[in-house]
């Protein structure tokens, strides 16, 4: 039975990936108590504050979900020594991420494009980086039921679909959204060059409700919320979790990991937004509360057992850090684009992350963002001093001809970029998180050699008469690493099931236990591994 | 005042005409409301609003809602000394040139201190902030002039003017005709 302090399964965080196992476990006939960090709030909050927010931070995804004291998270606009995330290295690892129940789903674009069985090959193939601890073919199931319980929208036409290698042995279950007109022209013009722009498979009901939510209607807000939740929010699931029999702990703080003499996790403790200590105990512990809140509880959660952290007797605990490093690039176009009819990311160039170059450098994957352009161009169309007509007209031609092209790199796991706790605490007393970060040769190599000629020569196809690149590697938000998966238990910190090699009743899956991340965004792997998991932990149960 | 067929969201909006018609009568209100020694403050700040809505509607040619009217005065009076005397200097411009667009007097408006004012007034209508800050004062979001420029094509974002995977359509040419608003 589920209480307030005991369950058969203890989840810390309510983001996708905790819901997934917590609905396998319910379903299996387990009690769950999931634990939440942060408040619990409606949609209709979310979308109110970010309306109401300034439109030149409107980009900010964090305006919409402002942190509670006990929970920070990222917030802009913060000083540095200020900023919960502290950060050391020649890069910035600065990610956006929410502490509230439903988690950092609240604001991803849907975008759900798979590994390739290269991806998960790449010391093998290619000499760099980590292999995965199994093949495509082992992760392949898992992605059928990620894309059917998520509902992943993505084309039937298999010379239209991602990956092109490896096997895909059942449909999406619903048809890809149809293209906007700059999309459909962008699909042409990069033809011209020579690379397929395809259907993203994407979170997002197509032409018809799925899951008891609504079809997309193309309010283009797929970040920082969709107002009407066709886009796959874990928000959308908990009220289902709760009916099933979940018990949804929020405003509620994981700051330690109990372990018994045995070396087993006997209980978490919380602290609630009152500061007082609450502890909590279970058969089967989870941890997923995010790819930096994981691996910094686990740092945190020493004792006589671990003096390193819990799970850490690699010493691997809040290494390889990785991300999709990104360079964008502002086109101006003598003809209309009019980016922003539909969903924000809708399709995407995947064939230029895989090749025999990998030996050499990073891959990249490029996209056309489909965000409605005049909160990026009226600041600047004002600003020309225009006036009456003139303005009108300039603001319209702006919006219509101006379009972000964006190059997501693959990074390769690296023990240098690390998570470490920071001397610096936060409200409750906790350690911020200090992240060491740098790209890499790998990534930067690419983007002198491969991704910026490319971005370039599709910019002029485009008719660009004015090309902006950014000026450095922006963090593309998809959190991986930190807690690494692998066979050998002295490099790596969970196993081919996300369990802890240190504890056999821990299981910390989702991002962090990416060994390679590609280019392609993470989420629709991380609910893999979370599935994958979730059978071991049905079968753990079972005493199998 | 009016309520317009095309106003989305059901609100009083004034048009044109109606305000610089109105802006006359409500000036003189104003001016006879401020010799009664009972009048209160508010029914002062609603004629300098009123006020505002003239200059707004000299300054911008379009339909302007004066509930966001309201807000961008209620900000611009606080920021701005001598908020009145510019309104003042700025409508008798204006008037003095007779005209009917911003076209006809914009040029006309001293650099400096007026002509800086009226940009402003023109940028908090059509981005709905008080500035590109991150603490700018929010005056509107879907009523944000940007939006009327592309309304025939483009969503506000989070509001929809599509139905489920309804928006393929041929590419807009520039030179299709603005939007009226």
């Amino acid at each position: 039975m589920v209480t307030k302090t005991s369950a058969d399964v203890v989840i810390v965080g309510t983001g996708v990936v905790g819901v997934v196992i917590a609905e396998q476990m319910l379903d299996a006939g387990h009690s769950v108590l999931m634990i939440e960090a942060g408040p619990r709030v409606s949609r209709a909050e979310v979308v109110e504050n970010w309306r109401n927010s300034p439109l030149g931070v409107k980009g900010d995804t964090s305006v919409a979900y402002p942190s509670r004291p006990w929970a920070p998270h990222p917030m802009g606009g913060e000083k540095p020594e200020d900023a919960y995330l502290q950060f050391s290295g020649p890069d910035a690892y600065d990610q956006t991420f929410i502490r509230y129940a439903g988690g950092s789903t609240w604001h991803w674009a849907g975008t759900s494009w798979r590994l390739t069985p290269e991806d998960m090959r790449i010391n093998s193939l290619y000499g760099v980086g980590r292999d995965w601890a199994f093949d495509y073919e082992t992760l392949e199931p898992y992605y059928v039921r990620t894309e059917h319980k998520l509902g992943i929208c993505g084309p039937a036409d298999r010379t239209q679909q991602w990956p092109q290698t490896g096997t895909r042995s059942a449909p999406y279950p619903m048809p890809a959204l149809p293209f906007s007109p700059g999309e459909v022209k962008f699909t042409e013009v990069v033809k011209t060059l020579g690379y397929n722009n395809i259907p993203v498979a994407q979170a997002r009901n197509s032409g018809m409700p799925y899951d008891g939510r609504p079809a997309c209607c193309g309010n283009n807000n797929c970040v920082p919320v969709c107002p009407v939740a066709a886009k796959y929010d874990a928000e959308t699931a908990l009220h289902r979790l709760e009916k099933k029999g979940a018990t949804l702990l929020v405003d509620s703080v994981v700051y330690k990991v109990e372990t018994s003499a045995q070396n087993k996790i006997e209980a978490v403790h919380f602290y609630d937004q009152h500061k007082q200590s609450h502890r909590i105990s279970g058969k089967l512990f989870v941890l997923a509360c995010n790819g930096l809140e994981n691996p910094k509880l686990l740092l945190m959660s020493t004792d006589d057992r671990n003096p390193n952290g819990i799970a850490n007797s690699s010493d691997q605990v809040g290494r390889n850090m990785m991300d999709h490093p990104a360079r964008s690039f502002t086109v101006t176009t003598k003809e209309p684009f009019w980016s922003g009819i539909g969903p924000v990311v809708n399709s995407g160039i995947m064939e230029t992350s895989q090749g025999s170059f990998r030996s050499e450098h990073a891959g990249a994957y490029f996209r056309y963002n489909n965000f409605a352009r005049n909160r990026f161009v009226t600041f600047a169309a004002l600003k020309k001093g225009l006036v009456g007509k003139a303005l009108d007209e300039e603001i319209r031609r702006m919006t219509a001809c101006t379009a972000d092209i964006v190059a997501a790199h693959e990074i390769l796991a690296d023990p240098n970029n690390r998570l470490t706790l920071s001397d610096k605490k936060d409200w409750l007393g906790l350690p911020k998180p200090s992240i060491h970060y740098d790209v890499g040769d790998y990534v930067r190599k690419c983007w002198e050699v491969y991704s910026q000629p490319i971005g370039k020569q599709i910019a002029e196809a485009m008719g660009a008469t004015d090309i902006k690149i950014s000026p450095k590697f922006n963090n593309s938000k998809h959190i991986m690493g930190g807690t690494i998966m692998g066979k050998d238990a002295s490099n790596s910190v969970v196993d081919v099931d996300c369990r802890a090699h240190d504890h056999e009743n821990l299981f910390i899956p989702g991002g962090g236990a990416m060994a390679a991340g590609a280019c392609g965004n993470s989420t629709i792997t991380m609910v893999a591994l979370a599935l994958k998991a979730g059978d071991a932990m049905v079968d753990q149960m079972r005493g199998a | 005042m009016t309520r317009q067929s095309n106003d989305p969201n059901g609100k009083l909006v004034m048009s044109r005409r109606g305000m610089l018609l109105s802006g006359a009568t409500l000036l003189a209100g104003t001016l006879a409301a401020s010799l009664c020694p009972t009048i209160s403050l508010a029914a002062v700040d609603t004629g300098a609003q009123s006020r505002f809505m003239q200059l707004s509607s000299l300054l911008i040619n379009h339909q302007l809602n004066p509930d966001v009217g309201a807000r961008i005065a209620e900000t611009a009076t606080g920021e701005y000394k001598n908020f009145a005397g510019m309104l003042d200097a700025i409508i008798a411009i204006a008037e003095q040139k007779q005209a009917k667009t911003v076209e006809d007097f914009f040029g006309d408006i001293p650099e400096g201190e007026l002509r800086d004012f009226a940009h402003w007034v023109i940028f908090a209508w059509y981005s709905g902030c008080s500035s590109e800050k991150r603490n700018a004062k929010v005056f509107t979001y879907e009523e944000a002039l940007t939006f009327k420029t592309t309304s025939d094509i483009l969503t506000i974002p989070s509001y929809g003017i599509s139905g489920p995977n309804l928006w393929t359509r041929p590419n807009l040419p520039l030179s299709a005709p603005m939007p009226t608003f």
